[in-house]
């Protein structure tokens, strides 16, 4: 057994963890405060790795501003999305309000290769290719930096929660009726959430564009998103957070440890699997809270 | 006579009908020779697909611009089969109601889904780059012409490269060999394992799941097994992924190498500077040195005439699509040698397919013979690195180890002889 290698992969899945965490963020805001699973998550963050590479490669912006400006586009996009499409399913079953996400997340997995073309797009945001190592083992600088970015939005969110604005989409999550009659405006908190679910893509997007390019492979990520929703609790930020670091180890070490052993492949078995015995064991996941209806 | 409704519907209906049922050897009379270039622009070979048409495209361009051959213009008819079997199956029989010769899908599902069509209606199917690797032996795969070295070549060539690189002999080293999970991915295995026992060295596997979006679990462990050479296979993301996972963990980039799937767009991605020294396969000379793309810039270019961004030409996959337009064109040009009258059907232009002999595409290509044994064309490629800026040949054109590769040829022809399969 070579422990350096299964420490280097432990290591590595720590941070690639946390990236997943962060596409995982923006199901959970939006699911905190709407109550709908958003399906286009994956989509959203490759939108937002295309936009961002469309505004520095192709207006020929400095990155950090490339940065930026993506971030308010896809804030407004978001809340777009929330105005023109999901208003418009109010009164409908919550299934067809899922559906339409899983529509949008089609759409976009079409629509921007389509627009920007279909090669891989290099989003270079400055990180050093050149190896790190502490002593024998090896640190990944993209993941190391990227899962150093994604624990800090993640910190960000929980703080967020605890502001004066994060208080009134609580109210929101926890009963819309009852907010309305207080005087929240729930339609404003739910598209603020939109936005915000759609900057934590984006933010993922950037980070992972910088890792791999920029492709319609990045709306992959939405199967790893879920995962770590459904295990953290739909509604947990901690427990994304947590599943998050169990998703990515999990499955570092099933790429170095069962992959030999089975001919490969086991990677994104692993995903499936979290999300089928978390549903059948532990449905509401980790962290999540058991909602109880009084009929 | 009075023309009444019914007489005008049934002329009208019979006159719309009419080309439709005209066989394809009438189109010989409007001096046209169809190809259906049904392709995938928009879901899996996206990579590769719009610079390899845009340099069929252009090639076709001169060539009628020129005259075409024998006074024939060469139809290409381009479409989007998306890699998904009924609609490239629907491309290729509309391309086969309408007269194409030739069909080339550039696709391996595609390919493989065609040859039972191809072989049966005599139309040329082309699968460079592509589709089966057996479809070399030209004996049981007639109509399916590769045209170029296969991927059992291609690996043949690079441990050949890398032999020369260890001094002569491999004996104790060890190749790791990254591959995409998929058939494709898989397919050089046969002959790594052979050339493995032969020339004794150690070969060390790891396949990473499709498209290949993510390899950070992958690359630690290569490193760790620290290999003599390494070699990666796949298309698209999963390239330029592994290359990039391949300098963060530090390993030396002249020696890795990869197939024929590696472009100046995949270093882009990749980092022009610090990809320096990654080896690739090439079947046909990159760059805009060679004669053929010298004169699509002058005679088509330049008249405003090209179908596609200028800035693509001379591309590595952009000639690709020129070495595989320019065998075609020769391909009709030795068929009109053989049978100046036609009439030009599938297998008049199979003659002629099947007799290049020695044709270099004025230095673009390695000598090519395609014979009705070796659909392959003789197997030469040669090995090509990146300097920073370009990719420089660091060989001549070369064949090797086509002993083992035609070993396997003819196990699989065999079976597909046997089993249809």
């Amino acid at each position: 057994m070579d422990y350096i290698l299964i420490a280097e992969l432990a290591v590595s899945g720590l941070f690639v963890g946390l990236m997943y965490a962060l596409v995982s963020l923006g199901i959970v805001l939006i699911y905190k405060t709407s109550g709908l699973v958003n399906l286009a998550q994956g989509a959203m963050a490759m939108t937002g790795g295309y936009v961002t590479w469309a505004i520095a490669a192709g207006l020929g912006a400095p990155m950090w501003i490339a940065i930026m400006a993506a971030l308010v586009v896809m804030f407004g996009a978001g809340m777009m999305v929330e105005r023109l499409a999901l208003r418009r399913m109010i009164g409908q079953p919550v299934i067809m309000t899922i559906m339409l996400t899983l529509g949008i997340e089609i759409m976009l997995r079409g629509l921007m290769p389509g627009v920007f073309g279909a090669a891989v797009k290099r989003l270079d945001i400055g990180i050093p290719q050149a190896p790190l190592f502490l002593g024998e083992l090896l640190i990944n600088r993209a993941t190391l930096i990227g899962g150093v970015i994604s624990l800090g939005l993640i910190v960000l969110s929980l703080a967020f929660f605890n502001s004066r604005y994060g208080v009134v989409m609580r109210a929101v999550a926890d009963d819309q009726t009852a907010s309305w009659s207080v005087g929240i405006r729930v339609e404003r908190a739910i598209a603020v959430a939109w936005g915000l679910g759609a900057v934590m893509a984006t933010s993922a997007g950037i980070l992972w564009g910088a890792t791999q390019g920029v492709d319609w492979s990045l709306s992959l990520l939405l199967v790893k998103a879920l995962a770590i929703a459904i295990l953290g609790g739909l509604d947990s930020i901690p427990g994304v957070l947590l599943a998050g670091l169990i998703v990515g180890v999990a499955e570092s070490l099933a790429t170095g440890i069962i992959d030999p052993l089975v001919g490969g492949g086991t990677r994104d078995i692993v995903a499936s699997v979290i999300i089928l015995v978390t549903l059948l064991l532990k449905p509401h996941g980790l962290f999540g809270r058991e909602h109880i209806e009084r009929v | 006579m009075a023309v009444n409704r019914r007489i005008f519907v049934s002329g009208t209906a019979a006159t719309l009908a009419a080309p439709a049922l005209i066989p394809s050897h009438a189109f010989g009379q409007d001096k046209v020779i169809r190809f259906t270039m049904a392709q995938d622009f928009t879901r899996i070979y996206t990579f590769v697909t719009s610079e390899y048409s845009q340099g069929q495209r252009d090639y076709f361009t001169l060539i009628n611009e020129r005259g075409g051959v024998n006074g024939h213009r060469i139809q290409a008819d381009v479409a989007d089969h998306a890699n998904d079997l009924p609609r490239a199956i629907e491309a290729y029989e509309r391309g086969k109601r309408e007269g194409a010769v030739l069909c080339d899908p550039l696709s391996t599902p595609v390919a493989r889904a065609l040859v039972p069509r191809a072989l049966e209606d005599k139309i040329n199917l082309i699968t460079a780059f592509s589709g089966r690797s057996d479809a070399a032996d030209g004996s049981a795969f007639p109509y399916v012409l590769p045209l170029s070295i296969n991927y059992w070549t291609q690996a043949g060539l690079i441990v050949d490269h890398f032999a020369k690189v260890a001094g002569g002999s491999l004996r104790g080293k060890k190749i790791v060999f990254v591959h995409i999970d998929t058939p494709f991915g898989k397919e050089p295995l046969p002959i790594l394992q052979v050339l493995a026992q032969r020339q004794g060295f150690e070969l060390v596997t790891f396949p990473y799941t499709p498209p290949g979006n993510d390899q950070a679990a992958i690359w630690p462990q290569v490193r760790r097994a620290r290999p003599d050479f390494v070699m990666f296979w796949g298309a698209g993301v999963g390239q330029t992924v592994a290359m990039t996972e391949a300098i963060r963990n530090g390993l030396p980039m002249d020696r890795v190498s990869s197939s024929v799937w590696m472009s100046e767009s995949d270093m882009e991605v990749v980092g022009k500077a610090a990809a320096k020294g990654v080896m690739k396969v090439e079947p046909c000379a990159s760059g805009r040195d060679p004669k053929p793309i010298k004169d699509i810039l002058a005679e088509v270019v330049a008249k405003g005439k090209g179908a596609g961004p200028e800035a693509k030409i001379g591309t590595a996959y952009y000639n690709y699509g020129v070495q595989m337009a320019s065998l075609m064109v020769e391909g009709v040009r030795k068929a009109f040698e053989k049978s100046p009258n036609g009439p030009i059907t599938g297998a008049w232009l199979n003659e002629g397919l099947r007799s290049i002999s020695n044709f270099t595409a004025e230095g673009m290509l390695p000598p090519t013979t395609v014979t009705k044994e070796d659909h392959q064309g003789g197997g030469q490629g040669r090995i090509s690195q990146w300097d920073g800026t370009k990719f420089v040949p660091i060989t001549g054109w070369f064949t090797a180890n086509q002993d083992v590769v035609w070993g396997e040829v003819k196990k699989y022809s065999e079976e597909f002889r046997r089993t249809g399969k």
